[in-house]
């Protein structure tokens, strides 16, 4: 157990006395019920046995920031670093700001913000590695970076950026409530270290003393509804009707005198001038994500057109049931996912660390999405094996593996639909998202069929009977995927949060950007549908679908790395250097970043170290690795 | 709930496994705050922590006492001597012995040649006392030149010409324990949050428990004048007419305290006569405040049972910074505001020891607040010393902004700076560089060899900082506090003491003199010249002192032979009539006619610049611009410009901009905030080559402390931002 010194000041030790049953979102503040197994149960934090004598031991614990009260004076941020080692590029509480009013009527609300230990942790259920836990001690959310393997799936879905991905270890940190501290009765260090009197911490729901009120929200917060935060606010003082950011984000808030909260609004920071941008949008550094979704969208669409032609007599399919044709696509769609979950693995902070995607099926959506696709690549191996050898047990496990494949690999496409559905990421966070995943499988996994395959069809008639289904595909794949981009731009545009925000920079940041896709986009879709009237053969053909080819893998690179680049999060607000996006970028480029007290670090790709992946093999013993699996099969909600 | 797995996982969290912690008190500010120094088994250092039973700052610290001990294995630390015979050539690194030795020749050549004062020595308020004191000595008794100030003209001149002229002596009357007796608190051209934040938590916390009302008077919005009840944006440079302003209500009304006035001061008929000339509504005509709300703050002020008043350097870096100060004790000796619980002049110092510096240095005279002007001042520690008192100057030497000019004019060929570094921190860079480059010999005495400054040196010397070394500093309410030894300098360096009482032998001089080498016995030394004198320190000790976690002065030995512990806070001067320290007790009330002598924006150079300091950087950065999670904050220069002023000039947030004035330009990038008025900007002071090269820092007639607060600057936009981004990038060594 942490000593307590004995000259400790009052102000550092916690105070409820009582507390109340149920928070502000329904939820109990007691954690787990009177009989519950999970008492007098120690932490074992850094290998204590002790078990803290805390009276509110498994109540629900939350910071108070009185945003009156908070001067921005990094005391808070301070503290916090120099207690967890953090070096200066990461922290685990960070304060930015809000401003309004005109001068000398001016007002700063500084909001000071760490990990708000929410009741539905979307980070925990999000991590594929099972790296979060959420504790009866204090409510805690605690994250382990040992087991994290550094995708960053929690820094996407979390609202209020509290995890942190280290690009240098390689892994994510964060707020770990100083449960060390609780244990022994003393707030956390930022609390303690607090100077203007404006930060506090208790069972949640209890108003400190001199405060009065204890809100959800305030300006620049985003929606608590997302994951139910334990933050709660003081911010009596007049507010101006707009607040604005001082970071890049392209976000204000309005005061809505109806509801007397305020609302995200967009500001045009940049203006209306619209650009290219290709050198952001091309070489950001979720490139890897592009490379990996496309690729595997491809691969899976023409592997399902594949197997169906095996499976299903369908006789304008069925040249592609002959081996010269059939093998060398296969190896080509082998190659293209290959090197996508290469691409993808590689992104990782720990690449070697790959097999604990699947830790998380019980609630993760990437770790299932990892489980398809990795399902799916097995069986691709496997129906290509089989494939070679033409006789009826062959013949039966090619299609078994087809089967299997197909089955997996869509699991693997819903998921990755699925992981983007983030609520934290409004501009994802809507159907065109599934819209253009599923429709890119149809489309590329046509005409990825087709330039491969066409070009080995001797028969022309053969040909043309292949050719004309799969144009039907791709017409089929584009349209669906055009009617998503309409429907996503009308509901982006209509919306007034980060997603408008997202709408906006679409439109003019990457605005010249965004209508060269669309251009491009229509006329593959247009070319499509000439392609299927006419249905040309000889080199017409050739040059028609390689055409066809350009357009479209030029709009669907275009498309998907608008996607990944015009996200915008519901994060908090940042301060001038600190936390802003756009600063960092400047350091990165500027070569500010060299100097490791400025504070940013370059964007690295993790390293597979082999030595370390083969020493846990070497030393895993076949019941750890028993027990490990089935933990990920059999779960339980303890309450 | 277990929520995310079956069974617990073990918890790991940072355990820096510290088995021994050093009582300390911090070398960054004035507010004097105790800190522990934490070491592990291994003797590495690896925490702070600020000590709970101190009374100063009750276990808080701010930013940057809390990374305090990632400053000894900073980058850019000296670790030997260098020296070279040009500036322009390399350095070679060179031994104690022969870099003394060298040093002594050069100051003996060089006061043959040209004079006793043409070799001038400036330090700082960053040493212990006992350093101060023991460099004092070498100075005035062995060197002898007259030319000897400190860098604290550049911070807390003002306020000390400013108690001079008011009470008689310097040494602020007050305590951080007014704000919990004061029933209205105005701070002038100080803000706490960002400067002295442990001060800001102190007067909140007294804030809450029992509210007063807050005034600020600033320019700018800072996050003080955002908390105000009342915020004065005053413009810039006219204070004392605000002052007298105020001050003319008071009489006018009849607001002042007439018996107090009369068993303490003399001069109210001069003042009145002074005063009435400003009446408010001539008064908000160039002060900017409107003759109501001048009416209202007066009259809150005066009406008050206990009226507080701080200030800093919105004050004190002004051509009226001593008449500032003045007019803040004028309106506190008419309305009875000195020497009682809650009532106070309370000057907000800038560095950890500029009191230490201002006590005991003899830069602006002899140690223990004697003055050279003084025949027996100057016979009492000549004796005292075993020195001749023919030997001492019989009045003040140059200040450090006159000492410059005075090496530009040939006057002045040689220069020793100690912990100081005028190449970022004084007004003009350009023509510091000038200056710099003709002595003939510049030694420059520092814990970093990449002080700016070393640049034009001929000899570097290395030096120990903060707890690598013992001693005391002196805080803003007066309270003597303790720096114990955590671990050893880099290197070769040594502590500044040993450097002075190493150069003291190399002059014949030392020889009947005493020069202790320890810290403790310095101490002796000072308490026995502090006996019956305001600073009184006679009663503490170096182990009392840490016991007590700092002692205010006075404490005497007289009381502590009775056995009356010191006060753990709440320590005032003058509380009793007629004391102060003017030979008939008196306090003086000063006329302060106003003179508009600043560079003010015109048609050429249409914006105020201001400048101040940000939270989390100290000085010139060579410590805070180090460590990461300090510097982190604001790695580059910005400037705070009005939105409507960056529309109108095409300037958009996050942008370079270059900033001009009439001495030199400079690159900072744009941050829009209505923080600031349209017609004025702010650029922090802590930057290399930035804005030091536009400031004018015209001198305060009284105090020489320059006006870095009120210059005037035209803005361009850059075309090349690239450019700009590399040219900004290569001034930032660090």
């Amino acid at each position: 157990m942490l000593d307590v010194r004995s000259d400790e000041p009052e102000y550092s030790f916690l105070w409820d006395k009582e507390t109340k049953a149920v928070n502000q979102h329904g939820n109990l503040i007691d954690l787990i019920d009177e009989d519950s197994e999970l008492h007098c149960q120690s932490l074992n934090i850094n290998g204590d046995p002790g078990i803290g004598d805390n009276p509110n031991r498994y109540k629900q614990h939350g910071f108070f920031l009185n945003a009156d009260n908070c001067i921005g004076c990094h005391a808070c941020e301070a503290a916090c670093s120099e207690k967890n080692d953090n070096p200066a590029h990461i922290a685990f509480r960070s304060v930015g700001f809000v401003e309004g009013g005109t001068y000398p009527d001016y007002q700063r609300i500084n909001i000071s913000m760490a990990c708000n230990h929410c009741d539905d942790p979307v980070c925990l259920k999000g991590c594929p590695t099972r790296a979060y836990t959420k504790y009866a001690e204090y409510g805690a959310v605690l994250q382990d970076p040992d087991i994290c393997f550094g995708c960053g799936y929690c820094t996407w879905v979390c609202p209020y950026n509290a995890p942190q991905l280290d690009p240098v270890k390689g892994q994510v940190t964060k707020c770990n409530m100083c449960v060390d501290r609780l244990e022994v009765g003393l707030k956390p260090a930022c609390v303690s270290a607090c100077l203007g009197n404006a930060l506090d911490f208790g069972v949640v729901e209890n108003i400190p003393e001199n405060r009065i009120e204890a809100k959800t929200a305030i300006p620049g917060f985003p929606t608590t509804d997302i994951t139910q935060p334990n933050i709660r606010f003081q911010q009596t003082r007049s507010t101006h009707r707009e607040m604005t950011r001082t970071d890049a984000m392209p976000m204000k808030y309005h005061k809505d005198d109806s509801v007397g909260i305020f609302k995200p609004k967009v500001d045009k920071k940049s203006g209306d001038k619209k650009h290219f941008n290709w050198r952001k949008l091309l070489t950001s550094h979720e490139s890897a994500h592009v490379i990996f979704t496309l690729s595997t969208q491809a691969v899976l669409g023409a592997f399902l057109i594949i197997v169906s032609a095996g499976l299903i007599n369908i006789e304008a399919l069925s040249a592609l049931n002959s081996s010269a044709v059939k093998l060398p696509l296969l190896g080509i769609m082998f190659s293209l996912l290959t090197y996508g979950l290469f691409k993808l693995n590689m992104h990782l902070g720990k690449p070697h660390r790959f097999y604990r995607g699947f830790n998380n099926l019980r609630l993760s959506p990437l770790s299932r999405e990892i489980a398809g696709v990795s399902g799916f690549y097995t069986f691709l191996m496997a129906y290509g094996f089989f494939s070679i050898f033409d006789n009826t047990l062959f013949n039966f496990l090619a299609n078994a593996s087809g089967v299997l494949g197909a089955l997996s690999g869509l699991i693997g496409l819903y998921y990755m639909y699925k992981i983007y559905r983030i609520k934290a990421r409004p501009f994802w966070d809507h159907w065109q998202t599934g819209s253009a995943f599923f429709g890119n499988t149809v489309s590329f996994g046509a005409l990825l069929t087709g330039l491969i395959s066409l070009p080995l069809i001797s028969n022309e008639q053969a040909l043309l009977a292949l050719a004309s289904p799969l144009m039907v595909l791709i017409a089929l794949g584009l349209g669906l995927e055009l009617i998503g981009h309409i429907a996503h731009s009308r509901a982006m545009g209509s919306l007034e949060n980060e997603g408008a925000a997202s709408w906006y920079l679409q439109t003019t940041q990457y605005g010249k950007a965004w209508i060269t896709r669309n251009v491009l986009l229509g006329l593959s879709f247009a070319t499509a549908l000439l392609l299927l009237v006419t249905a040309p053969g000889g080199n017409l053909a050739f040059t028609a679908w390689w055409t066809l080819a350009l357009l479209m893998i030029s709009a669907g690179a275009i498309s998907r790395s608008l996607f990944f680049v015009l996200v915008i999060p519901t994060t908090m607000p940042g301060a001038f250097f600190w936390k802003n996006k756009a600063f960092e970028e400047h350091a990165r480029e500027s070569g500010l970043v060299d100097m490791e007290q400025v504070g940013v670090v370059r964007e690295l790709h993790g390293k597979f170290k082999l030595d370390e992946l083969l020493e846990t093999i070497r030393t895993t013993s076949p019941s750890t690795l028993y027990r490990h699996i089935k933990d990920i099969v059999v779960w339980k909600k303890i309450r | 709930m277990l929520l995310g797995r079956n069974t617990k996982n073990p918890i790991v969290m940072v355990d820096k496994k510290i088995t021994e912690w050093t009582y300390s008190t911090c070398g960054y500010c004035s507010v004097g705050c105790s800190i522990e120094i934490g070491k592990n088994a291994e003797g590495k250092i690896v925490g702070s922590r600020g000590v709970g039973g101190a009374d100063v700052n009750r276990g808080k610290l701010c930013v940057k006492g809390i990374f305090e001990h990632e400053l000894f294995d900073s980058a850019g630390r000296g670790d030997k001597p260098i020296i070279r015979e040009q500036i322009g050539e390399a350095y070679r690194e060179t031994s104690w012995d022969d870099a003394l030795d060298t040093m002594a020749d050069k100051i003996r050549d060089i006061q043959q040649k040209h004079g006793r004062d043409s070799f001038a020595i400036v330090s700082t308020g960053q040493l212990l006392t006992e350093e101060f004191y023991t460099l004092g000595k070498l100075t005035r008794g062995v060197i002898g030149t007259n030319n000897y100030d400190g860098n604290t003209t550049l911070c807390m001149a003002s306020a000390v010409s400013g108690y001079k002229r008011s009470f008689g002596s310097d040494g602020p009357p007050g305590s951080y324990e007014d704000f919990d007796h004061t029933d209205v608190l105005m701070a002038w051209g100080s803000n706490l949050p960002e400067q002295h934040p442990i001060i800001y938590w102190r007067m909140k916390e007294a804030q809450e428990k029992r509210h007063f009302p807050l005034i600020v008077v600033d320019p700018r919005v800072t996050m003080l004048a955002q908390n105000a009840d009342i915020h004065l944006a005053v413009t810039p440079g006219t204070d004392v007419v605000l002052q007298n302003a105020i001050m003319h209500v008071i009489l006018d009304e009849g607001l002042e305290d007439r018996a107090y006035i009369e068993a303490n001061t003399v001069g109210l008929e001069q003042l009145e006569s002074e005063v009435a000339k400003f009446d408010p509504d001539s008064a908000s005509k160039v002060c900017g405040i409107d003759p109501d709300t001048i009416r209202n703050v007066a009259r809150i002020y005066a009406k008050a049972d206990a009226a507080m008043s701080i200030w800093t350097m919105g004050i004190n870096q002004s051509t009226h910074g001593s008449d500032g100060v003045v007019g803040i004790n004028n309106i506190n000796l008419l309305t009875g505001n000195i020497g009682k619980p809650g009532g106070t002049s309370l000057s907000i110092t800038g560095q950890c020891n500029a009191m230490g510096t201002r006590e005991w240095s003899s830069c602006s005279g002899l140690p223990g607040y004697r003055a050279l002007e003084n025949p027996q001042d100057r016979e009492d520690i000549a004796k005292y010393w075993n020195v001749d008192p023919e030997f001492f100057p019989k009045k003040r030497g140059l200040a450090e902004t006159d000492i410059f000019p005075a090496i530009e004019l040939g006057e002045i060929k040689g220069l020793w700076l100690v912990a100081t570094n005028p190449m970022t921190s004084l007004p003009n860079t350009a023509r510091i560089r000038k200056t710099l480059e003709k002595l003939d010999f510049l030694v420059v005495q520092d814990s970093y060899a990449d002080v700016e400054t070393v640049q034009y040196a001929h000899l570097y010397l290395p030096a120990a900082t903060w707890a690598e070394k013992e001693g005391v500093f002196t805080n803003t309410e007066r309270r003597v506090n303790i720096v114990r030894k955590a671990t050893d300098a880099p290197g070769e360096s040594k502590s500044d003491l040993a450097i002075f009482n190493a150069l003291a032998q190399r002059f014949e001089q030392s020889a009947k003199m005493n020069f202790p080498d320890k810290p403790a016995a310095v101490f002796e030394e000072m308490k026995s010249l502090s006996k019956g004198r305001l600073l009184d320190i006679s009663g503490m000790s170096h182990d009392l002192i840490e016991e007590k976690r700092g002692i205010q002065w006075p404490y005497t030995a007289e009381e502590a032979e009775r056995g009356e512990e010191p006060l753990q806070g709440g320590k005032r001067l003058y509380t009793e009539n007629g004391t102060f320290s003017f030979a008939d007790g008196m306090a003086k009330l000063v006329p302060l006619p106003f003179i508009d002598n600043n560079e003010v924006p015109d048609e050429k150079y249409p914006y105020w610049l201001n400048t101040g300091r940000l939270v989390e950087h100290f000085h010139t950065r060579t410590k805070t611009g180090k460590i990461g999670n300090n510097n982190k904050y604001s790695p580059i220069p910005f400037m705070e410009i009005n939105p409507d002023a960056a529309r109108e000039l095409g300037i958009q947030h996050q942008d370079y901009v270059r900033c001009v004035s009439r001495r030199g330009d400079a690159i900072v990038m744009a941050m829009c905030t209505q923080r600031v008025p349209k017609d004025m900007v702010f650029i922090p002071f802590h930057f290399f080559d930035c804005v030091n090269r536009l400031t004018l820092g015209l001198l305060d007639p009284h105090s020489r402390q320059p006006a870095y607060k009120q210059s005037a600057v035209m803005i361009e936009p850059i075309a090349d931002q690239q450019a700009a981004a590399q040219m900004s990038r290569e001034r930032r060594a660090f």
